[in-house]
């Protein structure tokens, strides 16, 4: 659940006020986490992506326009998913990304009762680009555009991707 | 639409609002693409009750040391800046403020004369927008090279100044400066008549 902030909050942020900075993280850091680890491999990936977001947001705050708490909310977002795509880019994860993108499913409606697993484990057994759709696209509300823009990559493959990602939730969770 | 049923596209793309006709059409009335559909939204909202997770450790101590670091590096920078120009400031005004013998008056003048020099090479060198040409890797080196030694001579101009050195040599100073600086705005002028031909 998100602490609200005032304007008066967000205004002291925006001048560089260190204890309304502080105010800003303690509000948003489990935001930012969460969204981190959807998007990361492993829980020290997502505790720099953490910290190298707040370190954005706190130098750039003083450029943000907006003044509510929603648009603020969308912009804090972005930048962590920026910055955790930033460090997916990394040769080590294309490379081990590009292994574990499976064969295309024959028949997705039939589920797989030696797989059967719960989301959670569904989740984290996905190949990495399709996680980080399904999550940008479901969880998050990012249109595929925006994914595209993101990642880096085309419309039609982040609408492939989330369509093989739910293909495979489909059987592994039978549901 | 693919086959005799609807794919996972068509139903993600229904689920946009983005759906074709024909697969809005089938999914109206074909009870197991229905089934699929619902399962779909039942999947989506699973995915977004999935609960959040807090970070294992406090990492604003981290990002508050980063910046409180980088807040003392520009403020250090910034004074130092600043504190060169308004040393050079006051010991103009306290050097022409205070009474001279005359072979001193003749220093003064040509002090004056040579931060007027100063000042006026360095209005011309405003007139070069540095971000509108491009520049050849020879004229950048020069400049970055001119710059440089007009940094270090103002350093030094500020270091003299503060110390109460011999006034000659915060002449001969100021002489250098203008030195340098003319040999700046010629770069800068054969670079511009260059690029405009």
């Amino acid at each position: 659940m998100l602490a609200a902030l005032d304007q008066l909050a967000i205004q002291r942020a925006k001048t560089g006020d260190l204890e309304a900075l502080e105010q800003l993280y303690r509000a948003y850091e489990g935001l930012v986490y969460t969204l981190a680890r959807r998007l990361c491999r492993t829980e020290e990936d997502a505790e720099d992506v953490l910290q190298e977001t707040f370190l954005e947001v706190c130098r750039s705050i003083g450029r943000f326009r907006g003044a509510e708490q929603a648009s603020l909310t969308a912009w804090i977002k972005r930048v962590a998913a920026s910055k955790a795509l930033m460090r997916l880019r990394s040769d080590r994860y294309r490379e081990a990304d590009s292994l574990e993108d499976g064969p295309e499913l024959t028949n997705p409606r039939e589920p797989d009762v030696a797989l059967q697993m719960d989301l959670e484990t569904a989740l984290a057994r996905l190949p990495e680009r399709s996680r980080i759709v399904v999550w940008l696209h479901d969880v998050e509300g990012y249109t595929h555009e925006d994914i595209a823009e993101l990642m880096g990559m085309t419309v039609s493959f982040s609408k492939s991707q989330l369509a093989r990602a739910h293909a495979r939730l489909r059987r592994w969770l039978r549901r | 639409m693919s086959g005799i049923h609807c794919s996972m596209e068509d139903l993600l793309a229904i689920r946009d609002g983005q759906g074709s006709a024909a697969a809005r059409r089938h999914l109206e009335t074909c009870a197991e693409c229905r089934e699929e559909y619902e399962l779909l939204h039942q999947r989506i909202a699973a995915l977004k009750a999935l609960p959040s997770f807090s970070p294992p450790r406090d990492r604003w101590p981290a990002v508050k040391e980063a910046l409180v670091a980088e807040r003392r590096r520009r403020k250090f920078l910034g004074w130092f800046s600043l504190a060169a120009a308004a040393s050079v400031a006051i010991f103009l005004a306290l050097r022409f403020a205070a009474p001279a013998t005359e072979g001193e008056a003749l220093d003064q003048v040509t002090l004056e004369e040579l931060v007027t020099q100063s000042q006026m090479l360095e209005e011309a060198l405003r007139s070069f927008d540095p971000t509108s040409r491009v520049l050849s890797g020879r004229a950048a080196g020069a400049i970055a090279d001119l710059e440089d030694q007009i940094a270090l001579l103002d350093a030094q101009l500020a270091e003299a100044q503060a110390g109460r050195v011999d006034p000659s040599i915060v002449r001969e100073l100021w002489a250098e400066r203008v030195r340098l600086l003319d040999a700046l705005v010629r770069v800068h002028a054969t670079r511009a008549a260059y690029v405009g031909l």
